[in-house]
């Protein structure tokens, strides 16, 4: 086990939707300011910046004509844009280690903020549907209707069910405990809204095999968080949430003639960086805050992850071990699914909550690991969605 | 002036040579000349050492048959366009060459779509100037 040098002191959340007049910049700069409040900071102690988009994935361009830290007033002395896919907090905590641990910066506010669901309501005016992309330089799959995400993640869970028999209400129950959890959580979209698996099997078709409640919400949001060095951590108001391992994989690795990429993640070498740096193994997670941006990404992790064997996750998930009461909490708070959709955000702004303590009605008791993934980004056409991250976060 | 109201293909100049074979109704994939081996979209060929600016590898005219690897059925149109042609699928075809290749299934019902029933390519001249490889059950 490596000792932690590097500690989450802040964080602060922007819930949409945003009040009139307000830009996901703004929000931005709005969590930006409550994370320095929450870490017990000044703005002038922050000197380094970095925001957090999908830019290789849902393909925003970076908002470098003005941003965040000029509106929030920040002394910064680095500022530029980290992201692929929806794996943003991974990748934002690495880049700001380097800033550390070459004495660039002394705190790092790293923030991510969306206003997707107020863009989807623009262009649905316009007879689209979903979450709204600009496309990348040689995308291959719009002339063919392959024009949201749902037209290629459906794959997966069309793949694992036909090598596995995995069935639409095993997914279906992923989605059902996730919204328990969302139930518990006052700020989740889906809070006080409870579903059946019936509901899930009475939701329309989007893309079959995915009804309409096997696909993550569109949000407005914004979630800011701080990273300092350990000695720094010491000083600051809240306990700090310690990085304790970070990995990383990517499942073009295995490519097209191998042909097992469409029924698994990235999970492997991402695990074994992070749990290894961790010293930690998967019965120590006390919480999971994994990607969903739809149910089959759920399971694929709870398979690789080890909780039970490739295939056999279905069943697994069936039996109730993921919600409220079960023995592998996943997604406390509803998760992208049932809760808010910023990105892996959902997942480490959780983690944090969790290990604080501060989760109200859906604290797990005692929870002092938590693993935080993120995942998302084509490399291959068509629509493979490639990168995981693998966060163990401590108190 | 055109009617065709869906986007149109999103090509750069990795994939043109490409788009220009569908237009002549041809079935190119980017093939190494030194050992066989086929490739899409365009790679570096990952069985021996390549010769500079892919040297060994030229678009190379392949059966554009396959079998259905994975598909889905668009119950929503994302896009306007697209609404007339609810319920549609988009289909991964495992080509006879190897590679996997997003198209849609068309000349059949839906709910009729098998993993592993064999396709062919179908070409669909959209404009003029585009040609979409889509794929149908073979003999259709």
């Amino acid at each position: 086990m490596t000792t932690p040098k590097y500690a989450i002191v802040g964080l602060g959340m922007v819930y949409g939707p945003y009040p009139e007049g307000v830009t996901a910049r703004g929000a931005e700069a709005e969590a930006g300011r409550l994370a320095i409040a929450d870490a017990g900071l000044r703005r002038e102690d922050v000197d380094g910046a970095l925001q957090l988009r999908r830019t290789a994935g849902g393909g925003e361009r970076p908002a470098w004509a003005d941003a965040f830290p000029r509106m929030l007033g920040l002394p910064f002395k680095f500022f530029f844009t980290v992201g692929r896919g929806g794996a943003l907090a991974g990748l934002g905590i690495a880049t700001a280690m380097g800033f550390l641990e070459l004495g660039i910066a002394k705190y790092v506010l790293i923030v991510g903020g969306v206003e997707d669901f107020k863009n989807s309501r623009r262009t649905k005016a316009e007879g689209h549907r979903g979450m709204v992309h600009s496309e990348k330089a040689g995308y291959w799959g719009k002339p063919f209707g392959d024009l949201r995400a749902p037209s290629h993640h459906s794959f997966l869970a069309a793949r694992h069910m036909y090598e596995y028999g995995t069935t639409s209400r095993q997914l279906g129950s992923i989605a059902v405990q996730e919204r328990a959890w969302a139930c518990k959580n006052p700020k989740a979209k889906m809070y006080g809204r409870p579903m059946t698996i019936e509901d899930h099997q009475n939701s329309p078709f989007v893309v079959e095999p995915y009804h309409l409640f096997d696909i993550c919400l569109v949000s407005d949001g914004a979630v800011a968080f701080i990273l300092t060095t350990a000695e720094r951590a010491k000083d600051t108001a809240k306990k700090p949430i310690w990085v304790r391992g970070l990995g990383s994989g990517e499942i073009a690795d295995s490519l097209w003639w191998e042909k097992k990429n469409y029924t698994h993640m990235a999970v492997k070498t991402a695990k074994e960086q992070a749990f290894g740096q961790a010293g930690i193994d998967l019965g120590d997670v006390d919480v999971a805050e994994l990607y969903d941006c739809f149910t089959a990404e759920v399971l694929f992790q709870i398979e690789d992850y080890g909780w039970c064997k490739k295939g056999e996750g279905g069943p697994f998930v069936a039996e109730g071990h993921i919600g409220p009461g079960g023995d592998v909490p996943v997604n406390t708070s509803g998760g992208l699914l049932s809760a808010y959709h910023y990105g892996d955000l959902t997942c480490l702004s959780e983690a944090v909550m969790q290990l604080r303590g501060d989760a109200g009605e859906r604290q797990v008791k005692g929870a002092e690991i938590a693993l935080v993934t993120g995942h998302g980004g084509e490399l291959i056409s068509p629509g493979m969605c490639s990168i995981h991250t693998s966060l163990v976060l401590g108190v | 002036m055109s009617t065709y109201t869906k986007p149109l293909p999103n090509v750069d100049d990795d994939s043109r040579p490409q788009w220009e074979g569908f237009k002549q109704h041809k079935f190119l994939l980017f093939r190494c000349k030194k050992c066989g081996a086929w490739y899409w979209p365009k790679s570096f060929c990952r069985n021996h050492e390549n010769a500079p600016m892919f040297g060994d590898l030229e678009w190379t005219e392949a059966s554009g048959k396959g079998k259905v690897f994975a598909f889905n059925i668009h119950h929503m149109a994302f896009h306007p366009g697209f609404q007339p042609d609810i319920p549609y699928v988009y289909a991964l075809v495992e080509l006879d060459e190897g590679p996997l290749f997003g198209t849609n299934i068309v000349g059949i019902d839906p709910h009729q779509i098998k993993v592993g029933m064999a396709v062919e390519v179908s070409y669909d001249d959209i404009t003029p100037e585009w040609t979409l490889p889509k794929f149908k059950p073979v003999g259709k």
